[in-house]
């Protein structure tokens, strides 16, 4: 068999590329919202984090601390087939409640290390400039934060769209299982799995890309 | 109406207080210079005047208006004051136009255009105006301190705050940032002026507050505090005068320590070693003569103080013993020295100005280094 015809049989052939677009769809729909969530998330948990009120800065302090210590497909399995086993909510659904809460003990971290990177001078001159505790945050603190945050951020995202592939152990077709299955049913597991890790490349690469982008916008502002 | 009034103004961090009761007065128009050792509270006491620290005692009125009261807006009072910091703190994800612009445009609501205009007018005061569009991030120290001068004034401040302006710069830079500071005070603007640039301070300030334990501890016109200085610290602080002292209660006290302790000390402020050694000797040996000739018993009281002024380069020794009253350099030297002169013989020859009184059972010995 000729090489052109491998490709063909695993990746073409009845509707082969739909079920594997199918799969990198829920990849991507888990790493997007989860993304979403947990940065949202995150952000609440770093404000506790490094707020005045005790309790919740222990909570907070506690909580990623277990999230980060523990493996995320325990999380995963532990919330499926314990605590949501009986809710009968969607495989998918528990998956991106799983990786928000994962994603947001990375970013809560993330982002009280870019705060503490922070130049609090700067803070304080647009204070005696007589901009207000919120506009100070709002024109200078965030838009600094972003910047210091950003890399970092970038890699939690990648990061995350590989953890994601663990999905398959609670029933979820990913583009992972899609590949795993695929490769079984044409027998050709080296052809199928490196075209799957092409894909995962593929994603990666545009994330990176899109952050970068957004990163080049900030920089051509420079001149008028 | 004063311009800038502070009333009992006091600060502690936790059990250290910065601030002990300030009280200050400043009319529209006055400069004012404020010098003092590192840790007086100088700086504590400029970032008091914006709240950036809270007192815990006192009130401030800019311009009549109490910024220490309760529920009055800070946010309007601090626009009538500049701050300009010893770290520039332009906003770095922001050009130039940027930095200057914000606030009136946000803040005064002043026309976009107008602002442009204004600033690159203040830019061309300053010589910068070809980096208007620059990042603070390409620009030098001197450059970056230059435009936060700037900064401040787009929103025509009545006072402008600035604390230690040219401390964070190297020196060949210092002189750019002084010389918008000092067209600045041509122009009869209200400054406050922390600095460690003493002759900067004597040439523009009106007034100088020399800061010590958290006090104004002394103020007057700069020919005043500088040439004539009053009080014991001031004097210290403006002829640049470094102590040393030593305290000795036992016969078999440790000469090592002390020798060890005054070569630091000389090290420290570039004595060299020729001095050092004759400090060394000088010590040693009135030690020795007061032990031998004066202590009874083995009660002993003594104390050395060495003052070494930096500006000219003199040592001072100062030496307390109680005991037996007893002058070492009473013997006259010229006679035959028998080796027991021999320490006599030595102070005499390297003492300057000396001087021996009595006084209430304790020699008071003072003399200058030769």
């Amino acid at each position: 068999m000729e090489f052109t015809d491998i490709i063909y049989k695993v990746f073409i052939k009845d509707g082969s590329w739909l079920t594997i677009l199918n799969g990198l769809r829920v990849t991507v729909e888990i790493s997007a919202l989860s993304l979403l969530f947990g940065t949202l998330l995150g952000a609440i948990i770093c404000y506790f984090r490094v707020g005045k009120i005790t309790l919740l800065k222990m909570i907070a302090k506690a909580y990623i601390a277990i999230i980060r210590g523990s493996p995320v497909l325990m999380l995963l399995m532990l919330l499926f087939y314990g605590v949501f086993a009986k809710t009968g909510l969607s495989p998918i659904f528990v998956a991106v409640i799983t990786f928000s809460l994962h994603t947001a003990a990375h970013v809560a971290e993330l982002l009280r290390s870019s705060l503490m990177a922070l130049d609090k001078g700067q803070a304080e001159a647009a204070r005696t400039l007589g901009f207000s505790a919120f506009q100070t945050f709002k024109l200078i603190t965030f838009p600094q934060i972003i910047r210091i945050a950003k890399p970092v951020y970038t890699s939690t995202a990648i990061n995350l769209i590989q953890w994601t592939s663990v999905v398959g152990y609670v029933t979820i077709t990913d583009l992972t299982r899609v590949i795993n299955n695929t490769a079984s049913r044409t027998m050709q597991p080296m052809i199928t799995i490196i075209g799957g890790m092409l894909i995962y490349l593929l994603i990666s690469y545009i994330t990176y890309r899109l952050f970068d982008l957004s990163d080049r916008k900030q920089k051509t502002n420079s001149g008028e | 109406m004063p311009i800038l009034e502070i009333r009992g103004l006091k600060k502690s961090f936790g059990n250290l207080k910065v601030l002990r009761g300030i009280d200050l007065t400043v009319e529209s128009g006055e400069r004012i210079a404020i010098i003092g050792g590192s840790g007086c509270g100088k700086s504590v006491f400029l970032r008091s005047i914006e709240l950036l620290e809270i007192p815990d005692e006192g009130k401030i009125f800019i311009d009549g208006d109490e910024i220490t009261a309760k529920d009055v807006n800070i946010d309007i009072i601090r626009r009538k004051m500049g701050m300009v910091w010893q770290r520039f703190n332009l906003f770095s994800h922001m050009n130039v136009m940027e930095n200057l612009c914000l606030a009136p445009v946000k803040l005064l609501k002043m026309n976009p255009q107008e602002a442009k205009e204004k600033a690159m007018i203040l830019l061309e005061q300053v010589g910068l105006t070809t980096k208007a569009y620059e990042y603070p991030g390409y620009l030098s120290g001197g450059q970056q301190q230059r435009i936060a001068i700037c900064r401040t004034l787009m929103m025509n401040p009545k006072v402008i705050l600035f604390d230690e302006p040219t401390s964070a710069l190297d020196p060949t830079m210092v002189g750019e940032v002084l010389a918008v500071i000092r067209t600045l005070a041509k122009q009869d603007l209200t400054m406050l002026i922390v600095t460690h640039e003493m002759n900067f301070a004597r040439e523009v300030a009106t007034r100088v507050l020399f800061f010590a334990d958290g006090e104004i501890y002394e103020q007057g016109t700069p020919k005043e505090i500088f040439d004539n200085p009053k009080r014991a610290k001031t004097i210290a602080f403006i002829n640049k005068q470094k102590y040393f002292s030593y305290e000795i209660n036992e016969r078999q006290f440790d000469l090592p320590k002390m020798q060890g302790g005054i070569q630091t000390f000389a090290e420290k402020y570039g004595l060299n070693a020729r001095k050092t050694n004759r400090l060394q000797l000088c010590c040693e040996e009135l030690i020795y003569e007061m032990l031998n000739n004066s202590c009874t018993g083995d009660d002993i009281k003594i104390l050395l103080d060495i003052t070494y002024s930096e500006l000219d380069n003199k040592i001072k020794i100062n030496f307390s013993c109680a005991g037996k009253s007893y002058n070492p350099l009473e013997k006259s030297i010229d006679e035959d020295i028998d080796e027991a002169d021999l320490g006599a013989m030595i102070l005499h020859n390297l003492s300057k100005d000396y001087s021996h009184e009595y006084v209430d059972g304790v020699n008071k010995i003072t003399f200058r280094l030769t």
